[in-house]
């Protein structure tokens, strides 16, 4: 798995970034790629938590862990946390591929957008544990995460400035401005040092919403775990 | 001193089907409390809402006077639960799930390695340790779900079947564990559905069928409520006389005589301990000479066949 990741990231890096870079008129496209790509494989990788639930169901692990000795606050937080770390410890050394390839210019807003891209993946696992208690189906799960990561990942910035987004259609402009993704991919950017086309100027917009995300799936996530994971509910 | 759990009214309801029914259920603390009954008479579901995984449809508990509605949180800090389906994670081994749940319940680093080596050797896991728990079969993985209960010595432990598909000696090693967890202060709330695990290890057995409680009270106590229950037959030298058989009768314990071969009576009475002795003066006196005697007290099985007109076995076939 982690392999085939590794070769996918590599291959998009060596081809699709290197091509598309030559066909599209934006200064310095290939590194604004480059972060991008980082950003929605650490997304693709933090949202596997939600399929863990499914597993867990299965194997009733769902009674032991409300059975333990925590808050059900402590519990979601843990998960979450536990589901952003893993994605980090498979994306790490694909997120050092690219650091290689963009260079870093500047340490301390590298380590900013570091700890900007964890709350991330904490808040997509939260978002992942979240959809996953509510809808209680794996395969209806995996549909509207095919879904999600087509509409949540094409409509941000992860692929292409916000300027040709909002000049395509301004809807799309509208939600890749409110899209976590976004968000990730423009701190991620500004702290490599991918300057030439930030499309918010000061990066605690993005870091705000990134918080804010991550603070909405973990009160959400608290809430639904424990009124929808009863055990002997869970069909 | 008051009960460390009173149950009042508990019921749970799945859409139409009514799994536990009015529970009303007090245990005292330092007791091994079993609850009797056969699979689907409402054990487990009581079990996972006192351990607050569920929540009740009416009425509460009241767990070291924290109440399982209002203070779940309070309830875990004092429960640990050993489930009737061991729950391993399943990407682990035997080490990781026990030091990880010890690690969870708050032992420290130190205290954690000595007792999850301790538990793990007692229970013959050790050399498996590092097994992945796939490997394990169905009773090593019910030894790794009972040593996190073992390890963490809870307050109030909660033991579902601790010892199914575990080998004879096997199962009296984990009595006298659970036992020597008892004598340390635990409290234990067993929920089983073998007869000589309830009998040998609970302080008070309480029998549940269609998430009902019919009756909770010592063993022997259960056993004496059966008019008639205990049996005694007694084989003759010669065959006895009228007088005999009248004189047997006249014991307010004897609830009928009856003979069963020519030299031989069966006896049914109550307390079989306490009669039989006079019953042996009595034969001495009237000169009868006794070949052999032969004394059974009811088990629990007739004390939950009297109470519900089935055997557990019975009851177990016909699910509910």
């Amino acid at each position: 798995m982690v392999i085939m990741r590794i070769i996918w990231f590599a291959s998009q890096i060596a081809f699709f970034g290197l091509i598309a870079s030559r066909m599209v008129a934006v200064e310095d496209y290939f590194r604004y790629y480059v972060g991008g790509l980082s950003v929605m494989t650490l997304y693709s990788a933090a949202v596997f938590i939600g399929f863990d639930i499914y597993e867990e169901a299965e194997h009733g692990v769902f009674e032991y862990l409300l059975s333990l000795p925590v808050t059900r606050r402590q519990l979601v937080l843990g998960r979450s946390i536990g589901g952003g770390l893993r994605a980090f410890i498979y994306v790490g050394p694909l997120i050092c591929i690219s650091l290689y390839v963009i260079g870093i210019v500047n340490p301390l807003n590298f380590l900013l957008a570091l700890f900007s891209l964890f709350l991330f993946a904490f808040g997509v696992s939260g978002m992942s544990i979240t959809l996953a208690v509510v809808i209680k189906s794996s395969d209806r799960f995996d549909i509207l995460m095919g879904v999600l990561d087509a509409l949540i990942v094409r409509l941000s910035t992860a692929m292409y400035p916000l300027s040709f987004v909002k000049e395509a259609n301004p809807i799309y402009g509208w939600i890749a401005n409110f899209n976590p993704v976004t968000y990730a991919a423009e701190l991620f950017r500004w702290g490599a040092g991918v300057e030439s086309i930030l499309s918010f100027e000061n990066p605690l917009l993005p870091l705000l919403g990134i918080v804010l995300f991550f603070g909405f799936f973990m009160f959400v996530g608290i809430v639904l775990y424990d009124k929808s994971i009863e055990g002997g509910g869970w069909r | 001193m008051p009960p460390i759990i009173r149950i009042e009214n508990l019921t749970k309801k799945f859409g139409n089907f009514t799994a536990v029914d009015h529970l009303n259920l007090e245990v005292e603390e330092g007791e091994i409390l079993g609850l009797l009954g056969p699979n689907g008479a409402g054990k487990t579901t009581t079990i996972l809402m006192l351990a607050t995984v569920i929540r009740p449809t009416e009425g509460t508990a009241y767990v070291g006077g924290y109440d399982v509605r209002k203070n779940p949180d309070k309830v875990r800090e004092l429960l640990g639960v050993a489930f009737q389906e061991p729950k391993l994670l399943w990407v682990s081994t035997p080490w990781d799930v026990v030091n990880w749940h010890a690690k969870v319940c708050g032992l420290s680093t130190q205290e954690r390695k000595q007792r999850v080596r301790e538990v793990l050797e007692a229970l013959d896991m050790w050399d498996y340790r590092h097994r992945s728990v796939h490997a394990l079969s169905g009773g090593m993985r019910k030894r790794v779900e009972i040593a996190k209960v073992l390890i963490q010595r809870p307050k109030i432990a909660i033991v579902d079947e601790p010892t199914a598909q575990i080998d004879v000696v096997g199962k009296h090693k984990i009595w006298r564990m659970l036992r020597e967890l008892c004598d340390s202060g635990t409290t234990i709330i067993l929920a089983t559905n073998e007869l000589y695990e309830a009998d040998v290890l609970s302080d008070r057995v309480g029998i549940m069928h269609r998430g009902r409680l019919l009756v909770c009270d010592t063993p022997q106590k259960l056993k004496d409520s059966i008019v008639g229950g205990d049996v005694v037959e007694i084989q003759f030298e010669v065959e006895p006389s009228p007088k005999i058989i009248e004189s047997l009768d006249q014991f307010k314990e004897v609830v009928k005589v009856i003979r069963t071969k020519a030299s031989t009576l069966r006896l049914y009475l109550n307390k079989v301990e306490e009669v039989v002795p006079k019953i042996m003066s009595t034969l001495m006196m009237e000169g009868a000479v006794v070949s052999s005697i032969r004394m059974s007290e009811p088990s629990l099985d007739d004390v939950f066949a009297h109470y519900t007109g089935l055997t557990l076995e019975e009851a177990q076939k016909g699910g509910r």
